[in-house]
């Protein structure tokens, strides 16, 4: 005979999938019922929910049953004991709430990264009562932060590290806020909506093809004719550079070649271009853009960038690095 | 297994507490428990703190496996029965051992707090003294502390836990006083499990040997409290009734299993002005109440009842402290119609027992003519010849009143009962022995009556034509003293045989009066909190007719109002202190810009990058800027209105 099939082929998946929707509609109608957060966001009471946990339900339980054996044995002093876990259960309650209500939430912002990396997105939570707030913690469905304590007065940094999956303005639509304090009987907690924006620069790849090689203002291939009038700086020491030029000096020090750069009229620069970068994919194009770019900045040579509508003159320092990479992150249609 | 077995070291700083909740719990169980589950705890629990110290390895499955087993068969070979509080807190203190053995997460430490919970309420269930109440405060104040010591993140120090749990109680604690007053209390129980109450319980003997090696109890443990709601009666009429003993073998008195008779209520006849009292009893673990002669109202309905001698007995054994109130009535008349069946029935005797006093009876009857003159006449010769009352008289062999009639004379209420219902029977009068207590000492402080172990008498009843059942107390009329002053004044006073104790000094005397006193108040309005209580203190604090669905909604506003009051102080408690009003009007205008003032960065820097996103008109900038500055550190009400209307102006 053949097996009878299960009803109920994945009844797991399904029940998850139901709390999944549920848990869904409950946040949309938070979101509704709450609007969008300013960016910085005191907690009021009527938006901190809370719920017990596995460790609250089990005490319930287990002071019924201790009530059920204060009535059957008519013992007034396990009564006692009974009435005061149950009074601690209410009090927790109040406390746990309490323990977020008031809270500055206010968001501090994100560093960019490169897609693939996690996005730290900074959230200062600032104590303004008079009394220690305990274990609060930040969280999405993805991360958590870790737990801290806030003394009075005290502002502190929670981290929420997200993975970017690709280039571009990362958004974090909602985290939460929550606590256990005191006794993890119950879990308070609070939803909050900001405008919470990170950049994903493009993905940094290892296996980029080696950079075009260093032009001269005009087009021509480089040889010596970087100036000397002003000392600028130190660079990594590349074939072909002057043996005059070697810092021997900072090599006798440190055991690298370092060849000193000079500011001159005749500044040498290296372009990327875009266009230049044939028979690849645009994000593996601007994945290798990113590699260039990211090696010229470390290497402290000046390049420039030129991608299709826009273009950035040879220059170095972070800025101009912030700026080129931000270009390459919101390259293209429907990432600005 | 792949999973690693080490400890990390990261319970450290939670696990002393954990151990101290389990210790503070298990404590008051140690007396009860055989020695070699305290020392496999104690073992435990050592062996568990090195392991986190050292970062040791714990035990393998199988090793604890083995232990769980061992243990189990143990507590079961100890015991011989897993229910009860006896095996149960030996069970629950096996648990917390082993689970320690294998406690690596948060999540074991919750079991283990859950354990010693259960564990300071089964000591409750067994002892039930006055400092029972602050032991359990001072249990669950650890318990707590170590719960607040497992957190994931930081940790308090363990003086802010500790800080933080006393806090927590005590706002807890009006609402566990409003819940234990209005919580309605019912007087049957689900179901009956034996509690171990082998140290507490102490009965009187269901039968009674004169003439066995036997001596009176002098303990002074407390049999049982009355509260009178009257005047307290005078001491010969304090004959607190108990068991009835009926029939009688030559040797051995003994009378029958509390039974329920529906007709003995019947035979009584009252006259004359009833007692009211309340009886606290000690655990007996008998079925008997004691009672004034002659109970005629009871609590506890049909679980208690009448047996057919006029006892009183509850359908289950007393093996907590049980508070009834009694009517009787000092004035009575009972069995009077009794069948010639059951006269013959009560003056029974085995045959050839005794033979010297049923040939004494017989010519004492002959003598006196009626049977009235015939037990007058018993009296006077037990007052007039030299009977002596002593606590430890000699045996007395085969034929024991006989013995003691005519050889030793030395005896207690048990011999002078016993020979005097022999010579009564030899005659044909029905008799029957009361036990119970007789007397009691008032505590002046309580204005109670203490009524002890060493108060415990028997008496006998004689039936009478027309009379019924009267009272006659043979032991008074050898030491009548025992029944005007109890049982060890009688023997301090009377023959005088050299007892090994001299009487209690004055101070010492009214010391342990006073803690009577307390002892009885607790007992009778806190441990005896119950239905009866409940009700009188509903009606004293003003409530009609108290149900419990009444007592219920009482109970649940009440704590409805404590909890907001609660969260009143809570909500003071975490209270950001008032921002004055520029600082709000100036936040106000800090939202509107969309940028955040930086650490440290005064108003006109944040207004010069708040003029380069060119997010509002530069003159409302410089128009809040200007009035919150003159506003916050001038603090003129001009600034202020200024600042208003700026903030207004931008919206």
């Amino acid at each position: 005979m053949s097996s009878i099939p299960w009803p109920f082929p994945d009844a797991r998946g399904f029940l998850a999938g139901l709390g999944r929707r549920g848990r869904d509609r409950v946040r949309r109608w938070a979101r509704k019922r709450q609007g969008a957060d300013p960016k910085t966001t005191t907690l009021s009471p009527g938006r901190v929910y809370i719920l017990p946990t596995g460790v609250g339900l089990v005490f319930g339980l287990m002071t019924f049953a201790m009530l059920l054996g204060s009535m059957n044995y008519n013992n007034n002093l396990s009564f006692v004991l009974t009435f005061l876990l149950v009074g601690v259960g209410f009090v927790a309650m109040h406390q746990c709430q309490r323990n977020l209500v008031g809270l500055d939430v206010t968001f501090a912002g994100a560093e960019p990264v490169f897609a693939g990396q996690a996005i730290r997105y900074r959230v200062a939570v600032t104590n303004h009562s008079k009394s220690t707030r305990y274990g609060i913690r930040l969280y999405t469905d993805a991360a958590g932060s870790e737990v801290q304590d806030l003394a009075p007065g005290e502002s502190r940094i929670f981290v929420l590290a997200l993975r970017s999956e690709q280039r571009g303005w990362q958004r974090l639509e909602r985290f939460g806020i929550s606590t256990l304090f005191p006794f993890e009987l119950f879990r308070a907690w609070a939803w909050l909506h900001m405008d919470m924006r990170g950049l994903a620069y493009p993905a940094l790849v290892d296996d980029a093809p080696p950079p075009p090689p260093t032009m001269t203002a005009r087009g021509h291939r480089q040889h010596d004719a970087r100036g000397e009038e002003d000392f600028a700086g130190l660079r990594r020491y590349h074939e072909g550079d002057s043996p005059r030029h070697v810092a021997w000096k900072a090599f006798a020090r440190s055991g690298q070649m370092l060849s000193k750069q000079f500011a001159g009229a005749d500044t040498s620069s290296q372009w990327f271009d875009y266009e230049q970068l044939r028979g690849m994919d645009l994000e593996r194009r601007l994945s290798v853009l990113t590699r260039w770019i990211v090696d010229a900045d470390r290497s402290l040579e000046d390049y420039g960038l030129r991608i299709p509508g826009a273009e950035f003159a040879p220059a170095h320092g972070a800025s101009h690095r912030r700026r080129c990479l931000e270009a390459l992150a919101l390259f293209g249609p429907g990432t600005a | 297994m792949a999973r690693p077995r080490g400890t990390d070291g990261s319970l450290l700083a939670s696990l002393p507490w954990t151990l101290a909740a389990l210790f503070v719990s298990i404590a008051p169980h140690v007396p009860y428990l055989p020695p070699w589950i305290t020392a496999a705890f104690l073992a435990c629990a050592g062996w568990r703190y090195v392991i986190e110290r050292q970062r040791r390895a714990l035990p393998s499955p199988w090793l604890r496996a083995a232990l769980a087993l061992g243990c189990f068969l143990g507590v079961l070979a100890t015991y011989s029965s897993i229910s009860g509080v006896g095996p149960g807190s030996a069970l629950l203190t096996i648990m917390a051992a082993l689970k320690l053995l294998e406690t690596r997460r948060r999540r074991d430490q919750f079991v283990l707090l859950f354990l010693s919970i259960f564990l300071v309420m089964s000591a409750l269930l067994r002892e039930q003294y006055l400092w029972s109440v602050p032991y359990m405060l001072v249990s669950v104040l650890v318990i707590m502390t170590a719960w607040l010591r497992m957190p994931a993140g930081e940790v308090q120090t363990a003086r802010q836990s500790f800080a933080t749990g006393t806090r927590l109680l005590a706002y807890a604690v009006p609402l566990a006083l409003v819940m234990w007053l209005f919580f309605p209390r019912i007087s049957t129980p689900f179901w009956a499990v034996p509690i171990d109450t082998s140290r507490a319980a102490a009965g009187l003997s269901e039968t009674m040997s004169p003439g066995d090696i036997s001596s009176l109890s002098m303990s002074d443990a407390v049999a049982f409290r009355v509260s009178f709601d009257g005047p307290v009666p005078h001491p010969r009429d304090r004959y607190w009734r108990g068991l009835v003993l009926t029939q009688f073998n030559g040797r051995t008195w003994s009378g029958r299993e509390p039974g329920r008779d529906p007709g003995a209520r019947d035979q009584i006849e009252v006259s004359g002005d009833p007692i009211d009292y309340t009886i606290t009893l000690e655990p007996t673990r008998q079925q008997w109440l004691f009672a004034l002669d002659m109970p005629t109202e009871w609590s506890f309905g049909r679980e208690a009842f009448m047996g057919p001698q006029q006892q009183l007995a509850r359908a289950t054994p007393i093996d907590q402290r049980i508070i009834y109130r009694v009517r009787s009535y000092p004035d009575f008349r009972v069995g009077t119609e009794l069948r010639s069946l059951y006269r013959r029935w009560y003056s029974g005797l085995p045959e050839d027992s005794n033979p010297r006093t049923a040939d004494l009876a017989r010519q004492m009857r002959l003598a006196a003519g009626s049977d009235r003159a015939f037990v007058d006449a018993v009296l006077d010769m037990l007052h007039e010849q030299p009977f002596f009352y002593t606590l430890e008289p000699p045996p007395l062999g085969s034929n024991p009143v006989d013995r003691f009639l005519f050889d030793t004379r030395r005896g207690f209420c048990e011999h002078y009962a016993s020979a005097f219902s022999v010579l009564l029977r030899s005659v044909g009068i029905p008799t029957r022995i009361v036990l119970g207590y007789q007397g009691g000492e008032i505590n002046p402080l309580g204005g109670h009556l203490i009524v002890r172990q060493s108060d415990a008498h028997a008496w006998t009843e004689v039936w009478f034509e027309g009379a019924g059942w009267v009272r006659v107390d043979p032991t008074a009329a050898v030491a009548p003293e025992r029944v005007e002053i109890g049982t060890r004044d009688a023997v301090l006073e009377g023959v005088g045989e050299g007892w090994g104790f001299s009487a209690p000094s004055r101070l010492v005397q009214q010391v342990t009066m006073a803690w009577d006193a307390i002892n009885a108040r607790w007992n009778e309005w806190i441990l005896g909190y119950g239905p009866d209580t409940q009700n009188a203190f509903m009606k004293w604090l003003g409530m009609h007719e108290p149900t419990w669905r009444k007592m219920l909604l009482t109970l649940v506003v009440l704590v409805v109002a404590l909890i907001m009051a609660i969260s009143l102080v809570l909500m003071f408690r975490y209270q950001p202190p008032e921002k004055d009003e520029a600082a709000r009007l100036y936040a106000r205008f800090v939202t509107r810009t969309g940028l955040q003032p930086r650490t440290g960065e005064t108003a006109r820097r944040f207004a010069r990058r708040v003029r380069a996103t060119g997010a509002l008109p530069m003159s409302t900038v410089h128009a809040v800027t200007d009035a919150y500055m003159d506003a916050r550190y001038g603090g003129d009400e001009e600034a202020r209105e200024r600042l208003r209307q700026a903030v207004r102006a931008m919206t």
